[in-house]
């Protein structure tokens, strides 16, 4: 993960003199942007895993800040697990106030991931603050959807406004479908976080600025940075050390470039708060990070949250057995399990997602998978006899759990066994809270 | 014609969002491209996609095994630093 995505989440003390009654409140419950927030809680989720930059503070290869490789699947936590899992620890810390979306990449580089858990989040708990760490290079055009969505917390890493230091920090940038590098491509990126910030800000978001102090680098540039920063209205200016450990693998590392030593890094906060608030109490957080600052929580141990009802669609062929292959389904009965029992709901037809090998053109399978996907709105689970993996995947992302294990079961058996663990899970998970 | 990725890839997804063709797949694998649909990129003007925006050197490769972004030129990290990491990473594993 990068260092400005784990560092993104923190704050200040002097809230600008100038500001309006609604941003006050909304620095007021924010963890990171507000020293006396913090009975607040925020948490992280990381369903962004690209990125559109290198910065030579960054090794793509390593979860930075504790070195375990980010694995295909544990990166990619899809928008419908990420809400699962806001769900579960809102449960369990009501304190959660905020979520944001920090990495493992750049949110923006994965706009849709990130706008779709923000979205879902937003409508799960409308109480929620929404928040968003980025390197700005793609805020000017995601900006409209942010906004949408109502993401009123923004926070941008610019490191520095002036391209010749910035080909010391960026090896290179993608735009516009080209790689670019050198001062071009630190040119491009700054010309861009700038615009970003100036759109976000007059936008009404309350944006706060991340920097990394790196030594002989950018550390006399700071007061000047800070000015422009303050000339634009960021709100508060977070400066943050280089961390430049060789175990990390970053270039930085590597070749031997330094961090601040403390007193360097009093000096740069120092020069910088001549023009902008400075943020002290940031604990450098990841990009999974969940519970208030300085203090960590294991969301794996939190007791899934178990809904009290359940909507199960089957695909059955008999109309008695679970023995219709997903693709093939024309329609799917409907039944909501609960406590109490099993209640049929009305059928739902829709157009076969697939209509044998020959046929299933990709573009055509994947109109009709969006199709699918609309007819099993609201549904939790799917039961059918077999089903193709593509297909699998994507009731997955969209939060539905596919089961093939009751395949040629009876019907009525199959939801009964669902029914019975449902039950199951939800003693359990009523234990959990009284016992743990 | 068509690229292909390599086990160097870490899944970072990025070339499956830039992919033009929608070449880029994910399974239970890992990331792969589908030789029927990537054209290289022959039909738009930029050149390869996946290649342009992927971060891990060696990770895309053409029919002929050359790698779109050989050692040493994404992370400026000269080659022999970045050897001794692969070493220490294989070492890990191991
Ligand atoms: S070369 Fe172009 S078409 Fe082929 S996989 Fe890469 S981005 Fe897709
Ligand atoms: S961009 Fe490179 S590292 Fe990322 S998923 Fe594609 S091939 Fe793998």
């Amino acid at each position: 993960m990068s260092q400005s995505a784990s560092q993104s989440a923190c704050s200040a003390s002097l809230p600008p003199p100038n500001m309006s009654a609604e941003q006050a409140a909304l620095v007021e419950k924010h963890p990171c942007f507000s020293k006396g927030a913090h009975q607040f809680a925020r948490m992280h989720l990381a369903v962004a895993p690209a990125c559109n930059i290198q910065c030579n503070y960054c090794n793509r290869k390593f979860d930075c800040s504790n070195e375990t490789r980010p694995g295909v699947s544990s990166s990619l936590l899809s928008p419908a697990a990420a809400v699962q899992r806001f769900a579960k620890v809102k449960q369990r810390i009501p304190e959660t106030q905020v979520v944001g979306i920090a990495g493992p990449g750049d949110p923006l580089a994965n706009p849709n991931a990130t706008l779709a858990t923000l979205k879902a989040v937003g409508q799960h708990d409308d109480e929620v603050h929404l928040c968003v760490s980025t390197n700005g290079l793609e805020l000017e055009d995601q900006l409209p959807k942010l906004l949408e969505i109502g993401v009123k917390h923004l926070t941008i890493t610019i490191n520095c406004i002036d391209a010749a230091i910035g080909e010391q920090i960026y090896a290179w940038v993608y735009f516009n479908g080209r790689r670019l590098r050198g001062k071009h491509a630190a040119q491009t990126l700054i010309d861009r976080q700038l615009k970003g910030l100036k759109l976000a800000i007059e936008a009404g978001m309350l944006v706060k600025v991340n920097t990394v102090l790196i030594p002989g680098i950018n550390d006399w540039h700071i007061a000047e940075l800070a000015e422009e920063l303050q000339r634009y209205g960021a709100f508060v200016h977070n400066v943050m050390p280089l961390i430049s450990d060789p175990a990390h693998g970053t270039y930085f590392g590597l070749m031997g470039q330094r961090g601040p030593t403390d007193e360097e890094l009093a000096q740069a906060r120092s020069d910088a708060g001549v023009s902008m608030a400075q943020m002290t109490h940031c604990q450098q957080c990841r990009a999974d990070a969940v519970g208030k600052l300085g203090e960590q929580v294991n969301v794996d141990e939190i007791p899934d949250v178990v809904p009290a009802e359940l909507t199960v669609a089957v695909a059955s062929r008999s109309g008695e057995y679970i023995d219709q292959h997903f693709g093939y389904a024309k329609s799917f009965d409907l039944y909501r399990i609960g406590k109490a029992g099993v209640e049929a709901l009305p059928a739902r037809d829709i157009e076969a997602y697939c209509r044998g090998q020959n046929e299933c053109d990709e573009d055509e399978a994947q109109l009709r998978m969006s199709r699918a996907l609309h007819t099993l709105e609201g549904v939790d689970v799917l039961l059918c006899s077999r089903i193709g993996l593509p297909p699998r995947q994507a009731l997955q992302e969209a939060g539905i759990s596919v089961n093939t294990e009751l395949a040629l079961k009876a019907t009525p058996e199959a939801l009964e066994q669902v029914r019975q663990q449902l039950l199951e899970k939800s003693a359990q998970g009523s234990c959990a809270k009284e016992c743990g | 014609m068509a690229l292909r990725i390599t086990r160097s890839c870490i899944g970072c997804n990025a070339c499956k969002l830039v992919c033009p063709q929608k070449a880029v797949v994910r399974d239970a694998h890992g990331y792969a491209i589908n030789a029927h649909r990537c054209d290289e990129c022959a039909s738009q003007p930029n050149p390869p996609q996946c290649g342009e925006i992927c971060p891990i050197e060696c990770a895309i490769v053409d029919n002929e095994g050359r790698a779109l972004n050989p050692l040493g030129s994404l992370t400026g990290i000269p080659c022999e630093q970045e050897q001794v990491i692969q070493l220490t990473e294989l070492a890990g594993h191991a």
